[in-house]
């Protein structure tokens, strides 16, 4: 079994356990706090497996964020549709769609930078938060509050702890399935296009196909997020479009590491528990501690900070090797 | 019909004529060299063979499918397999999952996505890497490996994809003599199973290999024929005397 693998089991069962810790401590906000880390996880994966495994630079994943919370928290409140499964299926739906529509657009063409396709995405996030901020058929600038709790089978699922374990179940499995696709031979072929996308090329790739396939796979779980967050949060607002949430998400990629899983979602722990606290005591200064955190990162250590230990594990492999 | 039929091409860069009517021409089985200084545009004529450049004009037709405007995974498809003048592996990735990347590059995407091949390519895999001398690093990451080393993992992955023609340009850069004596057996044991057409500065290494050799000169072909006959060429005594 893969050391990925291996790993990904570990994760996967040490949160059960934890988990009794949290509601044993009967604190609702700190379970919702950690309901919106594994939901931002699910979005953090996305973005890792876009940018980070497959070197498609996607700097506007809350536009899918958004759009799937948008969806969904509109059918739960304006058609009365609450059970989870269909909500979940509907935003797998709009995500596919969304998702379709932008990778035809940026990869189904001549090859473009990872500038471009940054640029692109970022625009693409901006437009949607304005819109979502004007658009009074979504509620303006309020969004839409008093999002209905989902159902499963009827019943309703209001307690922070059920909300706790669908987002965690939903982010397990979400994690599964992109270590189950990064180990398969598509994997290899993904991590390929990234690495050299002109090269694969020239093995005979069909290097836009995995582009788009990846990106609807990652618009999918992003949509896919952003439905599980307004549900549980009960309201949906433009700023889950926007630029603010798509620009915390590639901080937590880089902080932690791109071409990991596990280093991005430690950095989105550890800055989102932190975050409510030193807004309020730095108000001014954590935003530009953040930023300056993110510059320190990209200029001394480029692959995130998990990549000190893949330093000390290419050093020993050199020395077995001369 | 011919193997790899290229004819007339001419490129120009902006106002630079990089190639002028270049022909050429490999048969299955057939070990072709393409010499000439630096800048002739041997690496440019590879390039529109292989479709990292689209010529501005003439034909490329492998087994008679013209490809001269097609995009490079046609061309791949259609069995032609390159080695770049600098080595393009997967540095980050083992020897063994380079050779990997090309065995699969053409199964079908939801066959990758199953690994349903991972386990036939095994005994590829490991002939592959004996034949080039990598056993030793199979899971060693490619950036490890010495120059010399990195040039045959590429020839193996041009291999590995059963190529009918292989295009190698300057496979024995940087080599070590004995290390280009390696890679001369290896070539010469390629072609028994596709054409080869080599591009080399070196008109020492090339004429004991090859069985027919094009001399390229400003991006014109100024002379064509057996090592022999290239050996005793004026024009090519005055370009290669004039050289340096
Ligand atoms: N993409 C490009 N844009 C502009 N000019 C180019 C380009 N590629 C090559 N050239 C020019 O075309 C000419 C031929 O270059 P090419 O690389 O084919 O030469 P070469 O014979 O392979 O030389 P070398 O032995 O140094 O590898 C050179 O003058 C080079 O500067
Ligand atoms: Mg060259």
């Amino acid at each position: 079994m893969k050391r990925r693998m291996r790993i990904g089991i570990a994760v996967v069962c040490a949160v059960p356990i934890l988990s009794p810790l949290l509601f044993l401590s009967g604190n609702d906000y700190l379970i919702q706090a950690a309901t919106r880390i594994f939901i931002y996880g699910i979005l953090v994966l996305s973005v890792e497996m876009c940018w980070g495994q497959t070197g498609i630079f996607t700097f506007g994943q809350a536009a899918f964020f958004g759009f799937g919370g948008y969806f969904a928290g509109y059918m739960a409140k304006n058609e009365n549709i609450t059970d989870l499964g269909v909500l979940l299926l509907i935003a797998l739906v709009a995500g596919v769609i969304a998702g379709t529509l932008i990778a035809l657009f940026l990869f189904s063409g001549k090859r473009v930078g990872e500038l471009y396709v940054a640029l692109v995405t970022l625009a693409i996030s901006y437009v949607c938060e304005k819109l979502a901020n004007s658009w009074t058929f979504v509620g303006s600038g309020n969004g839409i509050p008093g999002i209905p709790f989902p159902t499963i089978f009827g019943k309703e699922i209001s307690s922070s702890i059920a909300l706790f374990f669908i987002a965690f179940g939903l982010f397990a499995v979400s994690m599964i399935i992109c270590i189950l696709i990064i180990d398969s031979q598509f994997g290899l072929a993904i991590n390929a296009v990234r690495d050299d996308e002109e090269r694969a090329e020239f093995f005979g790739y069909n290097r836009s196909l995995i582009q788009i396939i990846i990106f609807i796979f990652s618009a999918v779980l992003a949509s896919i997020a952003g439905a599980l967050f307004s549900l549980s949060e009960g309201f949906i607002s433009p700023s889950s479009l926007g630029l603010t949430l798509s620009t915390s998400t590639v901080l937590w990629v880089v902080l932690g590491g791109k071409g990991t899983f596990y280093g991005p979602m430690i950095a989105l722990a550890i800055l989102e528990s932190v975050d409510v606290e030193m807004q309020r005591a730095l108000p001014s200064l954590w935003r530009i501690l953040v930023g300056l955190m993110l510059l320190l990162t990209m200029i001394f250590l480029p692959k995130g900070l998990m990549s000190l230990g893949e330093k000390s594990r290419n050093k020993r492999e050199q020395k077995k090797t001369t | 019909m011919k193997l790899l039929q290229v004819v007339g091409i001419s490129k120009n860069f902006g106002s630079l004529a990089a190639l002028k009517d270049v022909s050429i021409h490999v048969e299955s089985n057939e070990i072709v060299g393409l010499i000439g200084p630096n800048g002739s545009g041997k690496s440019t004529l590879l390039h529109t063979i292989c479709g990292r450049t689209i010529a501005t004009s003439g034909s490329v037709l492998l087994s008679g499918k013209e490809l001269v405007t097609s995009n490079p995974m046609v061309r791949a498809k259609s069995g032609m397999a390159i080695k770049f003048q600098l080595a393009r592996i997967y540095v980050e990735k083992t020897v063994s999952e380079n050779i990997m990347l090309s065995l699969q590059s053409k199964d079908g995407i939801w066959s990758l996505i199953r690994s349903a091949s991972s386990k036939k390519f095994i005994p590829k895999i490991e002939e592959l890497i004996s034949e080039f001398q990598l056993s030793d690093y199979a899971n060693t990451k490619a950036k490890f490996l010495s120059h010399g080393q990195q040039q045959w993992l590429e020839i193996a992955m041009a291999m590995a994809s059963n190529p009918s023609i292989l295009l190698l340009d300057e496979p024995t850069a940087g080599m070590s003599p004995k290390e280009r004596a390696d890679t001369a057996k290896l070539i010469k044991r390629a072609s028994e199973k596709c054409g080869v057409l080599i591009v080399e500065h070196d008109l020492d290494f090339i004429k004991d290999l090859c069985d027919r050799i094009t001399v390229l000169h400003y991006g014109s072909v100024i002379s064509s024929g057996t090592p022999k006959e290239i050996e005793n060429d004026p024009k090519v005594k005055e370009v290669y005397l004039t050289r340096v």
